[in-house]
């Protein structure tokens, strides 16, 4: 899908960056340049060439929202497996590092070495990718169950995993990434195979590399290692936006020292015009941690409050954006179990505040930290690579650094007032509690403090 | 941009060891540069790892403040707490929460409505006790035949417990009343601001002095006279000499076609 917006939309980008004016500071190479095979997979590049160092990469459309509840896991399985090829181990020798990770729009396999090894690279990316070994699955199901007996000590995970199932549910989106235990028991080679066969296509694969790479060499060698893969088409499911659901989910175990809290509502998606405006109000809202220097002095109104009534051990505010919808809300650990409800209290007058009363400087101190922590992000070859194809994935093209500053500097105080109205204000709402969750609001009032009839 | 969020995610992950005191397990997970490392999976693919160890001192490092962040994508499982049964029964078509909205609201306004008729009913009711009765409206306003009052003669009656006084005035009194040069009176008025009808002075027999009633056709204004202190008031109720402050007061009254209404 990307790859097909791509095909038109290359030519015209690139002829559009000749007339901007570049200003004095910025370097010089950092345009994306992207080329769509004849199968629809998309090369994607950003050169540096100072750099000793590049990553490639192969990201897929595929991530395990495309699952169904039997093979719920499956592409979690071929993340493993990747690694149980013969040609992955020989990247140890060459002097680099081979990793894969999966999420819930995609699944990554992605390489960094030196800039000479690049043809190498892609040779055993191409086999990760096309030939995984499948022979290897009770050895990854046993891995894979593991790790899940694990993670039950995550709490942050373990709700977030929830969040996702209960805004999200009935849906692919909704599915916990590594699957449920019967699912991971019950997937078969078959399942697996049929995974590759209905998502592996080349209009769902983006190749990415960053750093000292060649983009014409890049696309030779893609031609080479994935010029095979079919050009696929995408199941009509794809297309239908998840419905979020408002509801709750509660894990009380009073054992816990910390109760592991998450509020959420639907946000806009990553190809939403207000994407970033959602970002800037994530912002606003902040994140705060008890063992932060500046704990107490932090620009957030929320965390004023949490610091002084020691309301919550940490919290952040998340902004996790698909490419059809998203989630915005807040997570909060605390051990103060008996002000949970305090805590909720004051995040819903903040979120009723930024549709309200939220001010001028509130707002652009949000866009400062916004800009900072986005751009400052872009320091690795991994980094870039990896932004790089989940906007490809995403809206079919990059935003350079500027544009993304451009998009950031044009938020008003009015755009956050609009879309706070839009995403917040007497919507639905998703809650999870884990841990010594007794003290947490009822679920109906949090929903009835989504508004606000006086201020 | 998930992704680019994702890195301050692991970076607020590394920063959760930065407290924890030099244990083995953290020191090695500062220290290791993993190429292969499976322990890392719930993180980015950052170089997080080295990145803080060439910062001086990782175990040391203070955070001013936490950056925006995402939440890094969770991956694993720990039990099926996650597969919520099917609720689509339940659930509106199309995802359209506002489809009830309107009878929900509709339902809330007019219970409030009702509610508001009836409780502004019930205040009424409790009001309508502490005002006046009829008995005491009726005495509220009195009723004079004007054809009664020959020219040239006063009437004095009572309203609401006050003598009130009615003149009707001759044409030589009326020009005498508007004659007067109002800038030399203690308290300027004209004679029509006193009067609705010039040929009818209606006022309150009560002297602004101190509320002795004053004699009509007396005093050197021929008008009244207060024979308490000695206020002069003139043929239009003015005070023109003696100690009374103010004008004789004029009451609120209106006329029908025959009768005068005080009141």
């Amino acid at each position: 899908m990307a790859s097909r917006l791509l095909s038109t939309a290359v030519k015209s980008r690139v002829g559009m960056a000749k007339q901007f004016v570049r200003p004095l500071a910025t370097s010089a190479n950092v345009a994306t340049r992207t080329t769509t095979l004849s199968n629809g997979l998309t090369v994607a590049t950003e050169e540096n060439p100072s750099s000793q160092t590049a990553t490639v990469g192969v990201w897929i459309d595929a991530g395990s929202r495309v699952e169904s509840a039997e093979t719920n896991g499956a592409a979690y399985f071929l993340e493993h497996l990747a690694f149980k090829g013969s040609k992955p181990s020989q990247i140890e020798s060459l002097g680099g590092n081979f990793d894969a990770y999966t999420t819930r729009e995609h699944s990554a396999f992605l390489a960094q070495t030196f800039n000479n090894n690049v043809a190498q690279t892609v040779d055993i990316l191409s086999e990760a990718v096309q030939n995984p070994n499948l022979s290897a699955i009770d050895e990854a199901r046993e891995a894979i169950l593991k790790e899940q007996q694990k993670a039950a000590n995550n709490g942050e995970q373990i709700v977030f995993d929830h969040l996702h199932a209960t805004a999200f549910q009935g849906e692919g989106l909704g599915r916990p990434i590594a699957g449920t235990p019967e699912s991971v028991q019950a997937i078969s080679r078959d399942d697996l195979s049929n995974f590759i066969k209905n998502n592996y296509a080349g209009d769902r694969m983006v190749l990415v590399g960053a750093g000292n790479v060649n983009h014409e060499e890049l696309c030779k060698l893609a031609e080479q290692k994935f010029g095979s893969l079919s050009s696929g088409s995408l199941s009509a499911k794809l297309a239908q936006k998840p419905k979020f659901t408002g509801s709750e989910i509660r894990l009380r175990d009073d054992t816990l020292p910390e109760a592991h809290i998450a509020l959420a509502v639907e946000a806009p998606s990553l190809a939403s015009p207000d994407y970033y405006t959602s970002l800037v109000m994530q912002s606003i809202i902040g994140a705060w941690d008890a063992s932060l220097g500046g704990s107490s002095l932090l620009g957030s109104r929320l965390s004023t409050v949490v610091d002084k009534h020691h309301l919550a051990n940490n919290y952040f505010s998340f902004n996790t954006s698909y490419k059809d919808t998203g989630l915005f809300g807040i997570y909060f650990a605390t051990s103060n179990v008996t002000q949970i409800d305090d805590f909720v209290h004051f995040t819903q007058k903040e979120w009723a505040r930024l549709s309200q009363t939220v001010t001028e400087g509130e707002v652009e101190r949000a866009k400062q930290i916004l800009k900072g922590s986005l751009l400052l992000g872009l320091d690795g070859s991994n980094a870039v690579a990896q932004d790089i194809a989940t906007q490809v994935l995403a809206t079919g093209k990059r935003l350079s650094a500027q544009e993304i500053e451009q998009a950031i500097s044009k938020v008003t105080v009015a755009d956050v007032h609009r879309v706070a109205n839009n995403t917040l204000w007497d919507k639905e709402v998703a809650v999870v509690g884990h841990g010594p969750v007794e003290g947490l609001t009822d679920f109906l009032r949090v929903r009835g403090f989504m508004s606000y009839n006086r201020f | 941009m998930a992704a680019i969020s994702r890195t301050f995610a692991s970076q607020l992950v590394n920063r959760s060891y930065v407290n924890v005191p030099a244990s083995a397990g953290a020191l090695k997970k500062a220290f290791s540069i993993s190429s292969s490392s499976r322990d890392e999976e719930t993180q980015a693919p950052t170089l997080a790892s080295t990145k803080s160890r060439s910062s001086a001192g990782p175990l040391n490092r203070s955070l001013v403040n936490a950056a925006p962040n995402t939440n890094y994508q969770t991956r694993l499982q720990h039990t099926n707490t996650t597969t919520i049964p099917d609720f689509s029964k339940y659930k509106k078509d199309g995802n359209n929460y506002d489809s009830g909205r309107a009878f929900t609201y509709f339902m809330v306004g007019t219970t409030g409505f009702l509610s508001a008729a009836g409780a502004k009913a019930t205040v009424t009711d409790f009001l309508a006790n502490m005002s006046a009765s009829a008995d005491v409206l009726a005495l509220a306003k009195v009723e004079v035949e004007l054809a009664s009052i020959p020219e040239g003669k006063n009437v004095t009656i009572k309203w609401r417990g006050k003598p009130v006084f009615i003149r009707h005035r001759t044409g030589d009194e009326i020009q005498e009343a508007e004659a007067v040069n109002v800038s030399e009176l203690r308290d300027p008025q004209t004679d029509a601001e006193r009067v609705k009808k010039p040929e009818w002075l209606v006022m309150l027999g009560v002297c602004t002095h101190l509320g002795c009633v004053p004699i009509g056709e007396a005093g050197d204004f021929g008008g009244w006279y207060c024979p308490c202190h000695g206020s002069h008031y003139d043929i239009s109720g003015r005070i023109r000499q003696g100690p009374a402050p103010l004008n004789l007061e004029v009451p609120e009254y209106s006329f029908t076609e025959d009768k005068l209404i005080v009141g």
